[in-house]
């Protein structure tokens, strides 16, 4: 939506105002009329809906009431919280792995990136196994001094695996940004006289003040709803946040007319998540221009403080990436909680009973059928939308690109609840397509980001000089940028895919019998004690998704 | 091939500025016509109305005699038959050379055999046989703009439009490829429209050459024309970088507005009515003398090297001289008297600015309007 070069207007093909375009109406616009269809049908049908269940009953004093209030602030708080520490991290880790010669930076990236790469709920039942009360951490404290040293699960718990798994988006989006501010401009500090840290201070971090607010509203929006990390950790400790209070209400009828009263709590949220998108996007308009850099960047020398920073980011790197993970191994290999860890003791017995089990069958084949399905549509739908948008001038394409955006700035339980509300209406109540719309939702953007940007930078003479080859508009969009782009389409696909597989907030709210897919699998697991069965499978999903991203990435460089 | 005939076309954009502006120009069937002006002047811009990227808002165009623009009609570009040469190749990246040069023929569907003869037909033709199977991101960039040329030339078109399409390359590459380009066409018989920024390539090249500015066409004429008998000011000072100084002319003299330069009828080419008006000096047109004394001298102020002479701006009474001069290099900072030997004087023509430019393929347009014009000093200006 950004940086559009103003310079291309007047070169795009010819605007529709002109004269002999009155016959006009070719192939791209039937495409345009079907995007807008989609768009309406997919997006903004569950989006009114939910606006329109908000105000049908007058639940605002319910909002009020003592369990959403609190429910509400704990949200905000722990939303807020963590987003300011993932941003701090990830401008941390920017700096120090990518300007520094920190020793071993490239390997310690990728185990930082990690955590991305786990599902925050299958994080959840990770971390428990380390600092959980009868974790290995807190029982050996114990058994010294008397009490446990923290116990993971309450409100700070939450906070600090939500920070935990969303500083690596926020290091993504920094790390890009810095890489964009030309180290010419640092260089020309240093010759005007400031030292290589005041450079960075006075240059650089100025220059990705507009990173880090996108970093801070991105972490801070998915952070407003994520489910399974406040349901896992917060509340045995009675730790309520609005996701896990929206289950509860869905689940059992605490309330009358539910899906109002989450309507309304929907809208609140929807109305939090635009608050902070309207702020981003006006603190970005004021954009830098910034030229590319032609100058090989330096890095800073840590100089005496080497060792002392290498020790700490390496201990504190691998603490938060490398010990879950092995947390994990040990509790799926183990047959009980609180089983000691010898030799003697490993069993596959986890895996046996979480792979033998019929729900397993079906949550997996449920998930895959759908991720799949997401995938495919997602990447079709979204090149044909970011090719609409970027490759051709029209009036529509702001709002249209906006509307295949806006559910990324929207938390995934509002979109649940909003198909949830028209599930009757359309026939897809209690059945697996309820799921897959609201995943196409949900992760369209996806692809139309990763499309925009191969678009947006391939020259518009490619197709111009496809139209005097005798293509018509469709064909040389066809042909040519839509044929470009394709690689970013079915990377996008595939990160939809990978995304789709492990998903809980969306699918919990959605699921019915028979339609579990893997992440509402292990989730009820978890909440039925069968802990090591949970995290047999947790480390299942992991490995395949690593895997996956692993062979996607190799994709993408070949 | 065949003729292009621009017929008054005008084109307004939507913000209300006028892209082009009363364009009257026919190009013969067979003939490499070069589009110069500044930045802005609105060559782009009508090569791009010729190819049918940009419909213009009146007036009409015809490509061998059929109407493609027009009151009620507009072709679009795929149907126009034309031939493109963009700056940056624009060669698609996700085919080979043989993919990119038959484009045009699989679309036109040609069968497989006759479009590969074709394509190897039309790659010997710009220096590239056999490099059909070659991936784009391996050629150089002369080669990359070889292949763009062969595949506007694959499927035969009416026209060749070249957009500043020898710019991006590097100078003796350049030139090279100038002078093959200029050959090709030449033995094609090819109708070329050629826009660029570079002054000496469209003289050098084209048969006419058409100076804008402003999105209206200055002046239209062979290079010879253009050089030695600029019809304005403008195209003086643009294409031989002439210094122009506004006065006027009474009493057979010309004086210089709020300038100690005057200069008798013997100095002056073009009309001498009485009235105001403005001189353009040529750069070889100005000799510099070491100034002698306290009299009028001017201090040179910028000294590059070339090879026919120095190229010297001087200031003098606070108008910058252009002067091009041979031998010994005169330094910054000297001080020299300038002797004008002739220049061009242009009357102010008060009808001009609200007809707009006659742009027919004429000389000075005003030759017409003037019976005093001074027939002989053209001929004595020659050095």
């Amino acid at each position: 939506m950004r940086g559009r070069a103003p310079s291309r207007k007047q070169f795009l093909f010819p605007a529709s105002t002109t004269k002999g375009d009155r016959s006009r109406w070719d192939g791209i616009s039937w495409l345009r009329v079907a995007a807008w269809l989609f768009c309406a049908s997919v997006i903004a049908t569950p989006l009114s809906a939910i606006a329109f269940q908000a105000f049908s009953g007058n639940h605002l004093p319910l909002l009020l009431q003592g369990d959403v209030l609190e429910a509400g602030l704990n949200s905000l708080v722990s939303a807020g919280l963590s987003a300011t520490g993932a941003v701090l991290i990830g401008m941390a880790l920017a700096l120090l792995l990518d300007r520094t010669d920190l020793p071993g930076a490239r390997i310690l990236r990728i185990f930082m990136l990690t955590p991305l790469l786990v599902p925050p709920f299958v994080g959840a039942i990770a971390w428990l196994g380390i600092a959980g009360p009868a974790g290995p951490v807190n029982r050996f404290w114990s058994d010294i001094f008397g009490a446990p040293l923290w116990n993971i699960y309450g409100g700070d718990g939450v906070v600090f695996l939500l920070t935990v798994h969303s500083y690596p988006i926020a290091y993504l989006i920094i790390g890009a940004a810095l890489r964009r501010v030309p180290s010419d401009l640092e260089q020309l500090a240093r010759i005007g006289g400031a030292g290589a840290w005041t450079a960075v201070r006075h240059v650089t971090i100025p220059l990705m003040k507009p990173a880090l607010l996108s970093a801070f509203t991105l972490t801070l929006v998915s952070n407003l709803a994520d489910f399974g990390i406040p349901s896992i950790i917060g509340l045995p400790e009675r730790y309520v946040t609005l996701s896990t209070l929206v289950y509860r209400y869905i689940q059992s009828g605490t309330v009358d007319a539910p899906l109002e009263v989450v309507s309304t709590i929907g809208l609140l949220l929807l109305v939090l998540a635009a608050i902070a998108v309207i702020a981003d996007t006006l603190v970005s308009r004021r954009k830098l221009e910034l030229d590319g850099g032609t100058t090989i960047t330096v890095p800073l020398r840590l100089g005496r403080a080497k060792p002392a920073i290498a020790l700490t980011t390496w201990t504190t790197g691998l603490a938060l990436t490398a010990l879950p993970i092995f947390a994990l191994t040990t509790q799926a290999l183990l047959p009980a909680p609180g089983v000691p860890l010898t030799w003697e003791n490993l069993t596959l017995d986890s895996f046996r009973r979480a792979l033998g089990s019929p729900s397993t069958a079906t949550g997996a084949i449920n998930s895959i059928v759908l991720s799949v399905g997401a995938g495919i549509i997602c990447a079709i739908v979204g090149l044909t939308i970011g090719t609409l948008i970027t490759r051709l001038r029209s009036r529509d394409n702001a709002i249209l690109s906006g509307i295949a955006l806006l559910p990324q700035a929207i938390p995934g339980l509002v979109l649940a609840v909003g198909w949830l509300i028209i599930a009757p209406q359309l026939g897809l109540f209690n059945t697996p397509w309820l799921i897959l719309c609201a995943y196409v939702m949900a992760f369209l953007a996806m692809v139309v980001q990763s499309v925009n940007a191969p678009l947006r930078s391939t020259p518009l003479a490619l197709e111009e000089a496809a139209r005097l080859a005798g293509a018509s508009r469709a064909r040389a969009l066809f042909d040519i940028s839509w044929r470009l782009a394709a690689p970013a389409a079915i990377t996008g696909g595939v990160l939809v895919m990978l995304t789709a597989v492990r998903e809980l907030t969306i699918s919990v709210l959605l699921v019915a019998p028979g339609t579990q897919t893997i992440g509402v699998l292990i989730f009820n697991l978890q909440q039925a004690g069968a802990y090591n069965a949970a995290s047999a499978l947790s480390l299942i999903i992991t490995v395949i998704g690593l895997a996956g991203l692993g062979l996607t990435a190799r994709g993408i460089r070949a | 091939m065949s003729s292009i005939a621009l017929d008054s076309v005008g084109l307004r954009f939507a913000d209300g500025t006028r892209g082009l502006d009363n364009i009257d120009l026919t190009i013969a069937d067979g003939e490499f016509v070069a589009l110069v002006g500044p930045s802005g002047s609105g060559k782009t811009t009508l090569l791009r109305t010729i190819a049918g990227f940009i419909a213009p808002t009146n007036g009409g165009i015809r490509i061998g005699g059929e109407l493609v623009a027009g009151d009620k009609t507009f072709v679009q570009p795929e149907h126009r038959r034309l031939g493109m040469v963009f700056q940056q190749h624009a060669i698609w990246p996700h085919w080979d050379v043989a993919g990119n040069v038959g484009y045009s023929l699989r679309l036109a569907k040609q069968p497989r055999q006759a479009r590969a003869a074709r394509v190897a037909e039309v790659l010997e033709l710009v220096g590239l046989a056999g490099m059909e199977k070659r991936n784009p991101s391996t050629l150089s960039g002369g080669q990359r703009q070889r292949v763009a040329l062969a595949r506007a030339l694959a499927a035969s078109p009416r026209a060749l439009l070249l957009d500043e399409a020898l710019s991006a390359l590097d100078e003796p590459l350049r030139a090279r490829l100038r002078l093959e380009l200029r050959t090709l066409t030449r033995a094609m018989g090819l109708t070329v429209v050629h826009v660029t920024h570079d002054r000496d390539e469209a003289l050098a090249l084209a048969d006419r050459v058409v100076v804008l500015d402003h999105g209206r066409i200055q002046q239209v004429g062979t290079p010879e024309q253009l050089v030695t008998e600029p019809g304005q000011p403008f195209v003086a000072r643009f294409l031989s970088d002439a210094t122009v100084i506004p006065g006027k002319v009474a009493d057979r003299r010309f004086t210089a507005a709020d300038h100690v330069l005057r200069l008798t009828r013997d100095q002056i080419d073009g009309s001498h009515v009485d009235g105001s008006g403005s001189i353009a000096i040529l750069p070889g047109n100005i000799r510099l003398h070491p100034a002698a004394g306290t009299g009028p001298h001017g201090i040179v102020v910028s000294s590059l090297f070339g090879r026919e002479g120095s190229d010297v701006v001087v200031t003098w009474d606070g108008i910058d001289f252009r002067c091009l001069v041979p031998g010994r290099r005169p330094a910054v900072g000297e001080k020299f008297s300038i002797e004008i030997a002739h220049a061009l004087y242009y009357p102010d023509d008060t009808t001009r600015s609200s007809e707009g430019p006659s742009a027919e393929l004429s000389v000075s347009p005003r030759a017409e309007e003037s019976e005093t014009i001074a027939k002989e000093p053209m001929q004595k200006r020659a050095r």
